[in-house]
């Protein structure tokens, strides 16, 4: 039984369409990352979510209970904003207690609950400090606080991060989580960093033009995308061809990459050309010829760049450019140098189909 | 090391020769004839030459040792600070709405607003002492409708003065109010209503507070033109609602008494600078997160 229920959610601005029927179901306690390029709608959905943004067509369901005509202020959901939106005129304390305040709770409870949720985000004695005199991952904090502070229903976090520098980003999100999950709390979080959404989800939504490519694990979303959106727009990926030689069986055809004959589990139609994806890392290089279920094909090293754990190789093979991720314990970078010929190769499983059918 | 504080030598020199026209024009134009009035303030009346060449602070004791010039004081404090909360009254909703606009329609509102400033003072004044006089639109359309059965008396009074005044100063404060409306952060409202706030709420615990600095700089504008104001009382108060202005220019010009009416002038800077120290005392205790902001 789903908690939160997004059913056909449909938002146009101005005749463009830019939430175009969007369905998905969340769990409780699951922590669901909205992925994808700015426009893409993830914000429109969080909006209508939160109650800022109409619904023009579609049903918000929370716990069974329709809410999407209700005013956000009735809807019991706690968000966290990019710019953190602390009330500047108030004390951290002020700021964390303001929802209390109105649910008419006692003094004393107020007073408990908000030390409480202030030490929950580890910062304790900071209850007098005013928004200004704090730094951007602090904001952060109370804002945090200041959300989860009212148990809320849901818990939307609307890009918290991208305000914060990449050391204290990466310090938080991983904050957000432990708080995410010691509260048990069904969580959005909303991202347009996908190693953030990788780092820190139960699941992904990949949202490209207003719809949910995809909604999986990050593990399935990086090894099994279910489109071309997705795969390229998660991680890296080369695009490659290759002509179907022989058909094997259902699900085992034989094609040819550069010359080279490789059996892949897809269905294919004799002498078609399909396109595939296959990420930088999947492309092993070596200086002699590879061996068995591997193809190994020539290849030019054109550039060499070394990032530190790995070093990235452009290769050029039959005209067209390859990147290939190597780590650099397995294969040390001196050996390799820029115009040298290399044997480049990759594993029939690594290769991610592609959709699009010519 | 020399180097910069050669640089920074030459960075101070051009500020101050960016400065120096208005330095120029402030200097001769305002403290030098302050500087004057202040000493005048302190010289004997002598009716031949207006000013004699003796020391006394009679001229202050006379002012505030009489009740009649007291009462004076006290009413043109009274009028700016009427015409202030008044001001503060009808802009808000104003200016609530003209920020909440969008675009073209800002702008033409913006305008509307600001029309009253267009206006010559005199002919403004004039304007209202036509409507508000014993025979003038109000009266008449009162009586017509048997509401009344002689005239009221409005014109002359502190009444027409402060509304006089509200009318030409309350486009300070809209713009003034605007200003901080619209510096508020939108994501701040959204948050006060996503914890429970609904907009009556919203609108007392945060986008009043918030917005508190503009109506204090709208105030502080309000406040000193209205208590130092002088065309508006003498048109539509006349003799008979006399404030410190008027007093000082019947002394210096009428009277020819130059030392007193300075002694008058000197006391009414004095005053408005006191209310508005006084003001913004008050304001940055009730406020401390707004001061900081």
């Amino acid at each position: 039984m789903s908690y939160l229920c997004l059913e056909n959610l449909v938002k146009t601005f101005n005749k463009t369409e830019v939430v175009k029927k969007l369905n998905l179901e969340i769990k409780q306690g699951e922590l669901v990352s909205f992925l994808g390029p700015s426009g893409c709608g993830k914000t429109t959905t969080l909006n209508m979510i939160a109650g800022f943004t109409e619904v023009d067509e579609g049903k918000i369901v929370v716990d069974g209970k329709p809410v999407h005509l209700l005013p956000p202020n009735k809807r019991e959901m706690g968000m966290v904003f990019q710019n953190y939106a602390l009330f500047p005129h108030m004390t951290v304390f002020d700021n964390v207690a303001y929802g209390l305040k109105l649910s008419k709770i006692g003094k004393s409870e107020t007073q408990r609950r908000v030390l409480e949720a202030l030490e929950m985000v580890r910062l304790s004695g900071y209850e007098k400090r005013y928004p200004k005199e704090l730094s951007g991952g602090q904001q952060q904090r109370v804002s945090l606080a200041r959300a989860l502070v009212i148990k809320p229903k849901l818990l939307l976090l609307d890009e918290p991060l991208s305000n914060l520098d990449a050391k204290l980003r990466q310090e938080m999100r991983e904050e957000i989580v432990e708080i995410q999950k010691n509260v048990g709390i069904t969580t959005i979080f909303v991202t347009h960093d996908q190693e953030e959404a990788l780092a820190i989800s139960d699941r992904i939504a990949v949202m490209y033009e207003g719809r949910i490519e995809q909604a999986d694990s990050p593990v399935s979303i990086y090894n099994h995308p279910k489109t071309d959106f997705v795969s390229r727009f998660i991680g890296e990926v080369n695009q490659i061809q290759g002509k179907v030689t022989e058909i094997l069986g259902t699900h085992q055809s034989k094609l040819n990459f550069y010359g080279n004959e490789q059996i892949v589990a897809v269905n294919a139609m004799k002498n078609a050309e399909m396109d595939f994806f296959i990420r930088p890392e999947n492309i092993q290089i070596s200086l002699v010829e590879t061996n068995d279920r591997n193809i190994g094909f020539k290849a030019k090293v054109e550039r060499k760049m070394f990032l530190g754990a790995k070093t990235r190789y452009i290769l050029k093979a039959q005209n067209k450019h390859l990147i290939a991720d190597i780590s650099n314990v397995v294969l040390n970078s001196n050996l390799i140098h820029e115009g040298s010929s290399v044997y480049a190769a990759w594993k029939p499983e690594h290769l991610l189909p592609s959709r699009n059918v010519r | 090391m020399m180097q910069k504080k050669r640089k920074k030598t030459k960075k101070q020199l051009e500020t101050w020769a960016l400065l120096l026209p208005i330095l120029v024009i402030f200097i001769f134009f305002f403290l030098l004839p302050l500087f004057f009035l202040f000493i005048t303030s302190f010289k004997t009346f002598d009716a031949s030459s207006g000013i004699a060449n003796e020391w006394t602070i009679q001229n202050y004791v006379k002012f505030l040792s009489d009740p009649f010039y007291l009462g004076i004081v006290w009413r043109t404090v009274k009028i700016a600070l009427l015409t202030t909360i008044i001001t503060i009254v009808i802009s808000y909703p104003v200016a609530f709405h003209i920020s909440k606009a969008n675009g073209r329609i800002k702008n033409y509102l913006t305008l509307l607003v600001l029309s009253p400033l267009l206006i010559s003072m005199v002919i403004r004044c004039y304007g209202w002492s036509i409507l508000l006089s014993n025979n003038g639109v109000v009266n008449n359309t009162l009586m017509s409708l048997g509401w009344i059965d002689k005239p009221l008396t409005l014109l002359y009074t502190e009444l027409s003065v402060v509304i006089g005044m509200v009318h030409v100063l309350f486009p300070y404060m809209v713009l003034s109010i605007m200003g901080s409306l619209e510096r508020i952060d939108p994501s701040v409202i959204r948050a006060s209503q996503n914890l429970g706030a609904g907009p009556v709420r919203t609108f007392f615990s945060i986008v009043l507070p918030l917005t508190l600095p503009g109506i204090f700089a709208g105030s502080v504008m309000v406040f000193s033109l209205s208590v130092s104001s002088f065309v508006t009382p003498a048109i539509l108060g006349g003799p008979q609602v006399k404030v410190m202005s008027y007093l000082a220019y019947e002394q210096a010009a009428v009277l020819l008494n130059w030392p007193y009416g300075a002694a008058i002038g000197f006391l009414l800077i004095f005053i408005a600078t006191i209310t508005i120290i006084m003001y913004s005392k008050i304001l940055v205790r009730s406020e401390k997160g707004v001061a900081i902001q």
